[in-house]
């Protein structure tokens, strides 16, 4: 793939001037980055460099001291987890976090969730949500008719479950897990937790997918099909795709744009061939010889 | 061999996604509600007629056994769904059930309080006085019982979004605690009674005698109608069916689902846009909605009577807590298979005891059986969970996986 060859949207996610604190820690320092609509973003960095965080951030787990983040144009609030994902959020996790009680397609279909509202709540979203008044009144009469609809699984309520068991199945056969559909994700070899986790986020169509570490602890093999996923998924949905990766070699061949960081401050931006050769990334990852250390010896 | 998915094939969502996934367990089901509602009437019907089994022992088991299983089966549903599939422990169930015992109770009643005042010789008069007529239909009842405990078991799971594990089984200990408080000290619970007793009051359903009984005139004479165990029976058992569906039903769609994601990983679950309180509090109301009504149907058709700091006391807690934990956790089935095994195994040593002592001619008597009763009961729950910690519905589950090559070898 040709970075000059792709074109990006406007930017999705603007980040300005983060700070992070725990107590008297810094977890990330006044860092600022913009993530376009349809790019492949790396964040990089040595360990405890605070890219984890970020996507924490970014996810609304953790609540930056100083900083704003715009996101779709709009300056965000201070969210909630749950609220990040109704914007379209999704998110992998370093040490997979499957439900591991449930079946992949169970897995795959809870993350459907946002998506099923029941036909009474649609007609409330469309209709009476706007209005003053009656929407108060209205509402928990309609979350009821749901839940009724639901828990006798019956009609209009059967066919929503239809209809996303159909956008589940599709996630399964672009991942090409049909044949693990039933097994509890306990059971399953850890590069294909990793894919199904994959899968459970992709089931949510989200605009901006965070990744983190997708890649840890494969094989080459497994590397690769996840790369290929990564891609796949960024070119046929366009979904913006933000990843943290210690894999150099994966991250150069695949990203498009990569943000350095070291003990929380941003101290590299570009392409990956203007990241892989700045001094300052070279010597965050090999480490500099300080001069009073040559001194000495 | 037989009992395999070959020849099955779907070929639509729709089928794929019913309840069972096998066409032999569907008709295993059928077969097992056509015995519960139809072999087991009949049969002790005209076992009964035949002269081979006496009347008392037929209304034995229908009063003693069979009732206390149907309202231990909704018990460990409810409970079932908090802890199994929600992962929120609780020890508050027996109060939640009284709840739903004084709540049948009061409405059955119509809501009574009492004024007092001075009569013209100075003494206090009470009187009670109805706020709403009484509800006579036994059914109406129990879902009455049902959404007020609902409502109640909301309030205490509020803070189960902060507190997780087993310093949420202390914060719902609480609940148990101040829940049974008020049964013996709120007076207007139970009518003002000084015994604190709540009796329940003639209810029919249909034009039958539920509770109670009834004196009518039959050709000049004064007949007194006492209810048949069976109309008890066949309306426990209708009630418990009906709303096991509806578990099952909640637990496979998008509501078991988000239960099951914040019991497995609530960080994820939130991620996905699971709200944690929301989800959490539905599972608690659910869950309070099932032992309500089991508690009313304890009330209402197991006891007819009960003292509420004795009937659900915490020792009734932990015994649903174990059905569900020896019947496994996050199963339907295993909420039925727990509550047969807790209710039906001391029924059985009972039984058995004395028996087993006649025929090494060593005299059991009632203390006796009473300690080895628990001795063997205890074992029973230990041997259990060394050898399947995931409960009987996980044995059932093996069980089925052997069948399906049996008599092959593989």
């Amino acid at each position: 793939m040709k970075h000059a060859e792709r074109t990006f949207g406007d930017t999705l996610l603007k980040v300005d001037n983060i700070t992070l604190r725990f107590g008297g820690v810094k977890a990330i320092t006044d860092v600022s980055f913009e993530i376009r609509e349809k790019q492949i973003f790396a964040i990089i960095g040595p360990n405890g460099a605070g890219k984890t965080s970020m996507l924490n951030v970014i996810n609304g787990f953790y609540h930056p001291q100083e900083g704003t983040i715009t996101y779709k144009g709009n300056p965000r609030h201070q969210m909630k987890p749950h609220e990040a994902a109704e914007t379209g959020i999704a998110r992998t996790f370093q040490n997979v976090a499957l439900f591991r009680g449930m079946s992949t397609l169970d897995n795959v279909m809870t993350g459907r969730l946002l998506k099923m509202s029941g036909p009474s709540m649609r007609y409330y979203h469309n209709k009476l949500a706007n209005m003053p008044v009656i929407n108060y009144l209205t509402y928990p009469a309609m979350w009821f008719g749901d839940f009724l609809l639901d828990s006798l699984y019956w009609g209009p309520y059967q066919k929503e479950e239809v209809a996303h068991r159909k956008a589940a199945e599709e996630v399964i056969d672009f991942l090409e897990i049909q044949s693990i559909r039933r097994t509890p994700v306990g059971r399953l070899p850890y590069g294909l937790q990793k894919r199904v986790e994959l899968g459970r986020a992709l089931a949510m169509e989200p605009d901006l997918l965070l990744l983190d570490e997708p890649m840890a602890g494969m094989n080459l093999e497994e590397k690769e099909d996840m790369c290929r996923f990564v891609i796949d998924v960024n070119d046929e949905f366009g979904t913006t795709i933000a990843l943290i990766e210690h894999d150099m070699g994966v991250v150069m061949d695949i990203s498009d744009h990569v943000v350095v960081l070291n003990y929380g401050r941003k101290i590299s931006e570009g392409t990956p061939a203007v990241v892989q050769a700045d001094q300052d990334v070279i010597d965050a990852y090999l480490g500099v010889a300080h001069e009073e250390d040559l001194i000495e010896t | 061999m037989f009992y395999r998915e070959a020849g099955q094939f779907y070929t639509s969502y729709a089928k794929d996604q019913g309840i069972f996934q096998l066409r032999q367990d569907k008709y295993g089901l059928w077969g097992i509600l056509f015995i519960a509602f139809i072999v087991v009437p009949v049969g002790l019907y005209l076992l009964v007629q035949g002269g081979l089994m006496a009347a008392s022992t037929k209304d034995y088991l229908y009063n003693s056994i069979f009732l206390l299983l149907l309202v231990n089966s909704m018990a460990a549903l409810g409970l079932n769904i908090l802890t199994g599939y929600c992962g929120q422990i609780s020890l508050g169930t027996a109060a939640f059930m009284g709840v739903g015992a004084f709540t049948a109770f009061k409405f059955s009643t119509g809501l009574n309080y009492r004024i007092q005042h001075e009569d013209d010789a100075g003494e206090l008069v009470s009187q009670l006085v109805p706020l709403l007529p009484a509800i006579d239909n036994p059914i109406l009842l129990v879902l009455i019982a049902g959404f007020v405990t609902a409502i109640v078991g909301v309030i205490f799971g509020l803070p189960s979004l902060r507190i997780k594990g087993f310093y949420l089984a202390v914060a719902t200990l609480a609940a148990q605690f101040f829940l049974v408080w008020c049964f013996s000290r709120v007076e207007w619970l139970y009518d003002y009674v000084s015994s604190s007793t709540i009796q329940i009051p003639p209810l029919k359903l249909f034009g039958l005698v539920v509770t109670g009984s009834e004196t009518v005139m039959r050709d000049g004479q004064a007949v007194t109608i006492y209810p048949a165990a069976e109309t008890k029976y066949l309306i426990c058992l209708s009630l418990v069916v009906f709303f096991a569906f509806i578990a099952k039903n909640m637990v496979r769609g998008r509501i078991g689902r988000a239960w099951m994601a914040i019991r497995d990983m609530d960080i994820a679950a939130q991620l996905i846009g699971i709200r944690p309180l929301a989800t959490k509090l539905l599972a608690f109301a659910v869950s309070s909605f099932f032992c309500g009504m089991a508690g009313a149907m304890s009330l209402i058709f197991y006891l007819g009577a009960l003292e509420g700091a004795e009937a659900f006391n915490i020792n009734e807690s932990f015994s649903v807590l174990f059905m569900v934990i020896i019947g496994g956790l996050g199963s339907i089935t295993g909420s039925f298979l727990g509550a047969a095994f807790i209710t039906l195994i001391p029924i059985f040593l009972v039984v058995s005891l004395p028996w087993l002592g006649g025929q090494f001619g060593i005299p059991v008597d009632a203390a006796v059986v009473e300690h080895f009763q628990f001795m063997i009961f205890g074992a029973l729950i230990i041997i259990f969970l060394i050898m399947e910690p995931l409960g009987l519905a996980r044995l059932w589950q093996i069980g089925k996986e052997r069948l399906r090559q049996w008599p092959f070898p593989y």
